[in-house]
C-alpha cells in the first residue's frame, strides 16, 4: 500500500485514496468513497492486463479535483514504460473518473483494463470502531451500470458504477479489452453514484441522496472558489509568508465548507477534512468568529442552521434541552438506527452561549440586524438555556455531565479527550463539571445578549436583566475560581463545588470572555506567557510541572493554534499588546513551518528545544478553526475592532512582519483598508532563554513537510 | 376547557389524530414564533389513509384535513408515525432509513419536528458522579 491519500470532496462527499487512485480498505487504512457519512467504494482498483500500476506524480488540482500519473507495473526504482495512465477525478454525487491510456509505441497495443469495485456501506462510526453490519449485501448488473446494494429493514445504500466505453460487467468490476493505436490514446469515463436505495426492491435507476432528501442546487465548483478567493480582502505584507499562509487559509476554508439540506447554495464551516465534513456547532461558531474579518457569510449560514435545529425537548439519549445548541450531526446507519445519537447530538456546554456571541459579534461587524431580528426567539431560548438547563448543581455556574452514559461525551467543553480536565496531581473530577471557561462564554453571551436586547430587540429590561445576571456572574467568579495560591483561575469547579487547580489555557479565553477582573488580568497574561505555560510557539493547553502534563499529550500540553488565536484576541481586549504579539509571531512562524496549512495541534515542546514545531498526529487536515487561527490572529495584531460604524485599527504587530495590509476589509462600513507595522520586539519572548542564536530567519529552519 | 372533537371515538384512542389535536389546541407556540410555514403530514394506509394540513404563521398554529398546496409534504406510514409522535422516534432518524419522506422544504420540515415531543422516561437530570469513581472507571479502562 503507497501511503500518500489524496482527499477530494463536495460537502459532505469526499474520496481517500492511495497515490494511484486506487482503493483498498483495510482497518488500518481508512480509504474509500464516502458520502453522509458512509462509504460507498472500499475497493476500487485499477490493473492493466492484470497488473498494478506505479504513480509518478499525483496532483491536487483543486480540492475537489486530483489527478494521477501512471505507468504499469510496481516496485522498480527504473521505469521504462511504452504506456502512460492518466486518472482525472472529480468528486460529485460520488465521482467522476476520466482514465486515459497514452501509447508510446510505433505499433498498436491490446490491453485488458480492469476496474474492480466493492462496497462495505461501512458508517463513519463503524470505520473508527470496525463493527459489524447487520444487514445484507446484493451486487448486481443492471444495464449497462453495476449496482452495489445495502440494505437494513428500510434504510438502503447503493454504488452505481457505469462506464462510457462499453464495458463487460460482472459482480466484481468492469472489463475493457480495447486496442490503443500507435501513439494514439484510448479513454472512458467512469462514473460512481452514491444513492439512496429505492425503499423496496431494485430501482432502475440511481435514487441521489440529496435529491431524495431535498433539491440540491449543484454549485460550479472552480467558479465558486475563484469567486470566494475573488471576494476576499487583499492581505499585503512585507514578511511573505503572512500572504502564502492567508492564501492557504482561504483555499481550505473554500474546501470546508458545508450546505447543508435546509440552505443549499449557502455554506457553513464543517469541522475538518475529511472525517469531520459535518456541522459541528463549537467548530462552525470557532471558525465563523476567525474568519469573520474576512467573510461574514460563513457566520450567517452557521447561526441560521444552528438556529433550525436548536434543542426543543427533553432527550436524555441525545443529552438535548429546549434552547440548546448541536454539538455534531451524522446521517450514517448507526445514526438512522437511533444506535449513535448524532440526529443531531446536543453534548456541548459551549456552543449555546458561543451561538450568542457569534450572533453579537457578527452584528457588530455587519450591521445586519435584520437576521439579529428574524433570530431573536433562538437568542432568548439560548439565552433561557444557562439559568434553565446549564446549571446542573443549582450553584449559579454552567456545568455539564452527560445523560446518555453509552454513546454520549463525558467531556463537553472543546477539550473534551477523557484526562483534559485533572487537579493539579493528576486526579480526575467527579461529574458535573464546572469549566471556567464557560462560565466566561456565558459572562460575555449575557453581557452581548443585553446590547442586541437594547439596540435591536429594543427591550430595555430584559437587557438590565441580563447585564445584572451577568455582573453577578462576574463578581463570583473571581471569587469562586480564583487559585489565591498561584494568582490563576481554576480549570473547573468539581461535582462538590471545589476548584479544580490545575494551570491551563482555558485562562485565556476568560480574557477574551471579559470575565476576568481588572486586578486580576496582569497575573493571567503573566502566567499565559510564563515558562510553564508558554513554549515559544504558543500556549500550552496544561502548564509543565501540573501530574498530566505530557507535550504531546492531546489536550494535556500540545499547542493548538485555535485556542492561541482566541487568547491572543483577549490578551488584545485586556490591553495586552505586546503578549499578544509575541503569541502572533510564535503561531504564525509555526504556520510558516507547516506551510500555511497548521495542524490541529502541535506538541507542547520548548522552542529552543526542538526548534521546529512537532505535529501532532491528527487524522483530519486541513482543520476548520487551525485554518481560521492565522485569520484571527492578523485581527489581533492589527488590532481591528468594529466601533458602532466604524472599524478602529490599533496595530500591535511583531517586528517580522514589516508592514501588513489588509485591504478591502467588509463590513458595516462596505469596505476599509487597513494597515499597521511591526515594532513589537517579540524575539525576547519566542526565543527565552536561547542565548547566541543568530538572528530570527524563519528561512533557515529545517522545514518539516510533514511529521507522520 | 371543553373540546369537541369532530371524529368518532377511535380517533381518541389514535396517538397521531391526538397530537395533531394538542397541536391544534393552544393556537400559538413559543416554538414556532417568527416562523412560517405549510405543512402537509401525509399518512397513506389502505384501510384508513389521513391527512393533516398544519399552518405555522409567526407562531399561530392551526390543523386541518384540507387539500391544498404546502411548503413540505411529509409521509410516514400508521405504525412510524405513531411512534414518532409519541418520541418514540427520532424524525431525522426516521428520514434518514427512510422511514419518513419529505418532498419540497427542508427547512419546513425542521420547523414541523420542533414541536416532536422527546422519548418517554426522559428527564434531563442524571445522579452526580465522584471523582473516586471517574478514576477507578478509568483505571480499570487501562487494564482492559
Amino acid at each position: 500500500m503507497s501511503d500518500q491519500l489524496v482527499n477530494i470532496l463536495e460537502g459532505n462527499t469526499f474520496v481517500v485514496s492511495d497515490d494511484r487512485g486506487d482503493i483498498e480498505t483495510s482497518a488500518t487504512d481508512p480509504t474509500g468513497l464516502f458520502s453522509f457519512d458512509t462509504r460507498f467504494l472500499s475497493r476500487w482498483v485499477l490493473t492493466l492486463n492484470g497488473q498494478r500500476l506505479t504513480a509518478l506524480s499525483t496532483d491536487d488540482l483543486q480540492y475537489f479535483q486530483a489527478r494521477f500519473f501512471l505507468v504499469p507495473g510496481s516496485g522498480t526504482v527504473y521505469v521504462d514504460s511504452t504506456l502512460s495512465v492518466i486518472r482525472e477525478r472529480e468528486v460529485a454525487d460520488g465521482f467522476h473518473e476520466e482514465l486515459r491510456i497514452l501509447n508510446h509505441e510505433s505499433k498498436p497495443v491490446t490491453l485488458d483494463v480492469r476496474i474492480d469495485a466493492a462496497a462495505d456501506f461501512a458508517d463513519l462510526f463503524e470505520v473508527k470502531d470496525a463493527l459489524e453490519k447487520k444487514g445484507s449485501y446484493h451486487t448486481s448488473v443492471s444495464g449497462q451500470s453495476l449496482v452495489l446494494r445495502y440494505r437494513r429493514d428500510t434504510f438502503a445504500r447503493e454504488t452505481w458504477i457505469s462506464a462510457t466505453e462499453k464495458a463487460a460487467i460482472d459482480e466484481q468490476g468492469l472489463s475493457f479489452h480495447v486496442t490503443v493505436p500507435p501513439h494514439g490514446e484510448w479513454s472512458t469515463r467512469l462514473d460512481v453514484v452514491a444513492a439512496a436505495g429505492a425503499p423496496a426492491g431494485e430501482g432502475e435507476s440511481p435514487i441521489r441522496i440529496r435529491g431524495q432528501i431535498a433539491r440540491h442546487v449543484r454549485r460550479d465548483m472552480a467558479r465558486g472558489l475563484e469567486k470566494w478567493l475573488r471576494h476576499a480582502p487583499v492581505v499585503r505584507c512585507d514578511w511573505e509568508a503572512v500572504e502564502r499562509i492567508y492564501h492557504r487559509c482561504m483555499t481550505d476554508l473554500a474546501a470546508l465548507r458545508f450546505s447543508t439540506l435546509t440552505m443549499p447554495g449557502r455554506s457553513l464551516p464543517a469541522a475538518g477534512l475529511p472525517w469531520f465534513m459535518t456541522m459541528f456547532g463549537r467548530d462552525s461558531i470557532f471558525t465563523s468568529l476567525q474568519a469573520l474579518p474576512f467573510t461574514a457569510e460563513l457566520a450567517a449560514t452557521t447561526l441560521k442552521a444552528l438556529a433550525e435545529r436548536q434543542g426543543t425537548r427533553i432527550d436524555d439519549f441525545r443529552d438535548e434541552d429546549p434552547g440548546r445548541i448541536l454539538h455534531e450531526m451524522r446521517y450514517g446507519e448507526l445514526t438512522a438506527f437511533e444506535e449513535r445519537p448524532h440526529s443531531p447530538y446536543y453534548g456541548a456546554a459551549d456552543a449555546t452561549m458561543l451561538w450568542v456571541v457569534l450572533l453579537d459579534e457578527y452584528e457588530r461587524w455587519t450591521g445586519d440586524t435584520k437576521l439579529v431580528r428574524d433570530l431573536e426567539r433562538a437568542a432568548r431560548s439560548a439565552l433561557a438555556w444557562i439559568d434553565d438547563y446549564a446549571d446542573l448543581q443549582g450553584n449559579g455556574y454552567v456545568s455539564y455531565q452527560r445523560r446518555n452514559e453509552q454513546t454520549g461525551l463525558e467531556n463537553q467543553c472543546w477539550k473534551d479527550s477523557w484526562d483534559s480536565i485533572s487537579y493539579r496531581n493528576g486526579d480526575l473530577p467527579g461529574f458535573p463539571r464546572a469549566t471556567c471557561e464557560l462560565q466566561g462564554y456565558a459572562y460575555d453571551a449575557k453581557v452581548r445578549g443585553a446590547r442586541l436586547a437594547r439596540h435591536v430587540w429594543k427591550d430595555e429590561s430584559y437587557a438590565e436583566h441580563l447585564e445584572k445576571q451577568a455582573a453577578d456572574l462576574k463578581r463570583r467568579f473571581n471569587r469562586d475560581f480564583w487559585v489565591a495560591d498561584g494568582e490563576y483561575f481554576a480549570v473547573a469547579l468539581d461535582q462538590d463545588g471545589r476548584q479544580v487547580d490545575s494551570l491551563t489555557s482555558n485562562i485565556g479565553h476568560l480574557l477574551w470572555s471579559g470575565i476576568v477582573d481588572k486586578s486580576k488580568a496582569k497575573a493571567i497574561a503573566r502566567h499565559l506567557l510564563g515558562p510553564r505555560l508558554f513554549s515559544g510557539w504558543g500556549v500550552r493547553t496544561l502548564a509543565q510541572g501540573d501530574a498530566r502534563y505530557n507535550p504531546i499529550g492531546y489536550h494535556v500540553g500540545t499547542v493548538w493554534p485555535f485556542d492561541n488565536s482566541f487568547i491572543a484576541w483577549g490578551l488584545r481586549r485586556y490591553g495586552f499588546k505586546e503578549e499578544a504579539a509575541a503569541i502572533v509571531a510564535g503561531v504564525m512562524d509555526a504556520a510558516e513551518v507547516f506551510n500555511g496549512r497548521l495542524p490541529e495541534a502541535f506538541g507542547g515542546y520548548d522552542r529552543r528545544a526542538t526548534r521546529y514545531p512537532v505535529q501532532y498526529p491528527t487524522a483530519c487536515s486541513p482543520q476548520a478553526w487551525s485554518t481560521g487561527a492565522p485569520l484571527l490572529l492578523l485581527r489581533a495584531g492589527l488590532g481591528l475592532e468594529p466601533s458602532g460604524d466604524n472599524l478602529i485599527v490599533d496595530p500591535a504587530l511583531p517586528e517580522q512582519f514589516g508592514e501588513l495590509e489588509i485591504l478591502d476589509v467588509p463590513g458595516r462600513w462596505k469596505r476599509i483598508d487597513t494597515v499597521g507595522r511591526g515594532r513589537i520586539d517579540t524575539e525576547r519572548r519566542t526565543h527565552a532563554h536561547e542565548n547566541g542564536h543568530a538572528g530570527h530567519t524563519p528561512a533557515n529552519w529545517p522545514v518539516v513537510s510533514k511529521a507522520k | 376547557m371543553t373540546t369537541t372533537r369532530a371524529r368518532s371515538a377511535p380517533a381518541a384512542a389514535d396517538p397521531i389524530s391526538q397530537f395533531f389535536d394538542d397541536l391544534a389546541r393552544p393556537g400559538h407556540l413559543a416554538t414556532f414564533e417568527s416562523e412560517s410555514a405549510t405543512i402537509r403530514f401525509d399518512v397513506p394506509d389502505d384501510a384508513r389513509a389521513e391527512r393533516w394540513f398544519i399552518t405555522i404563521h409567526d407562531g399561530d398554529v392551526s390543523v386541518n384535513h384540507n387539500r391544498g398546496p404546502a411548503d413540505v409534504v411529509m409521509t410516514i406510514a400508521r405504525p412510524a408515525a405513531a411512534q414518532m409522535v409519541t418520541g418514540r422516534l427520532n424524525a431525522q432518524a426516521a428520514m434518514l432509513r427512510g422511514l419518513l419522506t419529505c418532498e419540497g422544504s427542508m427547512a419546513a420540515c425542521m420547523t414541523f419536528q420542533r414541536c416532536l415531543p422527546g422519548p418517554p422516561g426522559s428527564v434531563g437530570r442524571v445522579a452526580p458522579i465522584s471523582s473516586k469513581t471517574v478514576m477507578a472507571k478509568h483505571e480499570a479502562g487501562r487494564k482492559m
